[in-house]
């Protein structure tokens, strides 16, 4: 019942939705997020690269000192890890609740509601891109050399955007219905982040879970950046394919549910 | 002129849910998801119908609930009708909750520039335009600051000129004519008159009928969700104000003439008008219904409910016998938005001293429902009131103040004695 009332409302244009306008918006959106972010602290920007470094820092402890982890390159290894999967932590988790905290935006009229997400992604995209000159310091420390298959990490980073944002729409509409959703979905991150390998490898999970493992996205997403940063191989292109058409499955659903959402929660009396 | 607005039969449905509809995802796990569906629905807007040309301003009356903030939602894309259909030609732009999607620790700059591409702008436009937004709300030394720093006149003021300088074809406005002081809201109404030149088609929602009528076009009444009235401001803002009137006279039980305690006789609909949902049981002038101009005046207004109520609008207004009216107070708008209201009681206004002319008044007393929208009882010329005083009614003023006359020149400043020390004359 909800999509075949959607599909009326995906039919009504708005006037100002070109592309130039919308590139406009985008940008002054992300720059006021990025602004609002950093305003009062002194540090400013240097947190986005402060706190993965201190994530990274008692990893390297742990799996190094205390208990040992055999993995070659181990910092380089945790820190692309860390990188990527903030990047969707971070997004996920501030996503989810931007319908509730963008009341005076939705009621705006003519404001094109489904970019409230790509705002939140794209300004994570921002904080993940400054991270990356750190990111191959490690690398160069690591004796890790470069080849021509990094050419491959903007491809990655879009599909990892979309699968982000696609996530984003469902979880944001569901958190118009159930409030709660934003705190169970932190539990939920925490869960994910251990069934990531992030500071493990992938070789140590049995293979008679592979078929349940396999199924979070960012165990592959991290893989597969690893591969073209780290190893200089060919990323999985299979497992990448089957996430794409997933993905561009679900994103038009999720983008009409947003919408319909979105308009559900400003109509609420 | 082209049509801007053109809306045919537009039905907006609502869902009403169970009250125990679940709000969290335990909740829902815990009762099971029978009580998501909504158990009813009803229309908060039910085949209306209206035009507004390119230059033209339309404004909306009705009540509470009546459906006028739903329509603006409507017409503003943000609520999706479940009938009907609209037609509008050109960008769109509100001024609905002004200032509320500003961030305090952006400084005005930042705000301008988010809120106008939020309006509608391309960023060129905006820089473009950057001057003449913070030149109109007159905040050119403040706007490198945080707004958290501004006053909310000043957020206001900002949101405002960001708002009509976005160009519009459309503009929603919701009673806009709060916005900062006299001298800024008159600068408001200039503009808003410039974007009608320019072919702004303006829809305008309102309380107030007298604004309606002095700046509409034309007028739609709303009742319910659907329209009464659609036409003339002067009409229908007249046929709105007979309405109110009459749904007090409706409202009025038949019963026979009473008498009040001094003697009175009170007949329905003549000089009692009042559901009698609360009954005024009696009015006391203190100290006297005789006095001395400038002297203390006590009206204690008795009255019994006959319904458990929440609250009402006690006031109070004395008018000569021509019916010209000399004072008009009520609590409301003396900041008593809530009067618990008991079984019996007794309400007192002091007025600590009438500096009224000499002659006969009547002091009125009404209460009424909590919105205005008809009386519970009001008693009209019936407690009369004498003021002694050396002026009299005769001449054309109410007021008789203490006063005297004196010349600039100190040597002759005994020329006429205080009128007050002269009332022994009368005596």
């Amino acid at each position: 019942m909800i999509l075949k009332r959607t599909s009326n409302l995906s039919r009504q244009k708005f006037p100002t939705q070109n592309l130039g306008y919308l590139y406009d918006l985008l940008r002054s959106l992300v720059d006021r997020d990025m602004k609002l972010m950093y305003k009062r602290s002194a540090l400013g920007i240097a947190w986005t690269l402060i706190s993965p470094l201190l994530q990274l820092l008692v990893f390297v402890f742990v799996f190094q000192v205390v208990i040992k982890i055999d993995i070659p390159q181990y910092s380089s290894y945790v820190f692309t890890g860390l990188l990527v999967w903030n990047w969707f932590q971070n997004s996920l988790f501030q996503a989810t609740g931007i319908i509730i905290s963008s009341r005076p935006l939705i009621r705006q009229p003519g404001f094109p509601t489904v970019i409230l997400p790509v705002v939140v992604v794209t300004t994570g995209l921002i904080h993940f891109v400054l991270a990356l000159p750190v990111l191959f310091v490690f690398l160069l420390i690591d004796g890790v050399k470069f080849t021509p298959i990094l050419l491959a990490l903007p491809l990655l980073q879009l599909i990892q955007f979309a699968v982000t944002v696609t996530f984003s729409y469902f979880l944001a509409s569901l958190n118009v219905t159930f409030r709660d959703t934003q705190h169970t979905l932190g539990v939920l991150l925490q869960f994910l982040f251990y069934l990531t390998p992030i500071f493990y490898e992938l070789g140590n999970i049995p293979p008679r879970y592979w078929f349940i493992y396999g199924l979070n996205p960012m165990v592959h997403i991290v893989t597969c950046y690893r591969q073209i940063l780290m190893w200089g191989t060919q990323p999985d292109w299979l497992a990448l394919l089957i996430i794409s058409g997933i993905t561009l499955l679900f994103l038009p659903i999720g983008y009409r549910l947003f919408k319909y959402q979105s308009l559900r929660f400003v109509e609420e009396i | 002129m082209g049509t801007a607005i053109l809306v045919e039969n537009l039905g907006k449905r609502f869902d009403r849910y169970h009250t125990a509809k679940p709000a969290t995802l335990m909740e829902a796990a815990l009762t099971g998801l029978g009580r998501i569906k909504p158990i009813e629905d009803f229309w908060a807007l039910r085949g209306v119908s209206f035009e507004v040309a390119e230059g033209e301003m339309l404004g909306v009356i009705g009540h509470n609930g009546a459906g006028k903030s739903t329509l603006l939602q409507v017409l503003g894309k943000v609520a999706h009708p479940n009938e009907g259909r609209i037609k509008m030609r050109g960008r769109i732009g509100a001024l609905l909750d002004l200032g509320a999607g500003f961030h305090g620790d952006l400084t005005g700059r930042e705000n301008v520039f988010v809120t106008a591409i939020v309006g509608g702008l391309p960023r060129r436009e905006v820089a473009r335009r950057f001057d003449q937004i913070v030149a109109f709300a007159e905040l050119e030394a403040f706007i490198d600051n945080p707004v958290r720093t501004y006053s909310s006149g000043m957020m206001m003021r900002l949101a405002f000129s960001v708002a009509v300088h976005t160009d519009p074809k459309v503009l929603l406005v919701d009673e806009f004519l709060s916005v900062g002081d006299l001298s800024f809201q008159s600068k408001c109404l200039n503009r808003i008159a410039d974007m009608k030149e320019q072919g702004c088609a303006i829809v305008l929602v309102s309380h107030d009928v007298g604004q309606v009528e002095r700046l509409c076009d034309r007028a739609l009444w709303l009742k319910q969700g659907t329209v009464v009235a659609y036409g003339e401001p002067a009409v229908v803002a007249g046929q709105y104000t007979m309405e109110m009137r009459s749904q007090t006279q409706q409202r009025t039980p038949q019963r026979p003439p009473q008498l009040t305690q001094m003697g009175m006789e009170l007949r329905v609909n003549e000089n009692r008008f009042g559901s009698q949902d609360i009954e005024i049981t009696d009015v006391r002038l203190k100290p006297k219904s005789t006095i001395k101009s400038g002297d203390l005046l006590c009206v204690e207004v008795d009255y019994k409910t006959h319904q458990p109520l929440d609250s009402a609008i006690f006031s109070i207004t004395i008018s000569q016998e021509n019916g010209a009216p000399c004072l008009d107070v009520n609590t409301l708008d003396m900041g008593i938005p809530y009067i618990r209201l008991q079984e019996e009681g007794t309400i007192r206004l002091t007025l600590d001293r009438l500096d009224l002319v000499g002659g006969f008044y009547f002091v009125n007393v009404g209460i009424y429902q909590q919105d205005w929208s008809y009386a519970y009882d009001y008693h009209w010329h019936v407690y009369p009131l004498t003021i002694d005083a050396t002026l009299s009614s005769k001449a054309a003023g109410v007021l008789c103040p203490p006063m005297r006359w004196e010349a600039a020149n100190s040597e002759v400043n005994a020329i006429v004695q205080p009128l007050k020390s002269c009332s022994w004359h009368s005596k």
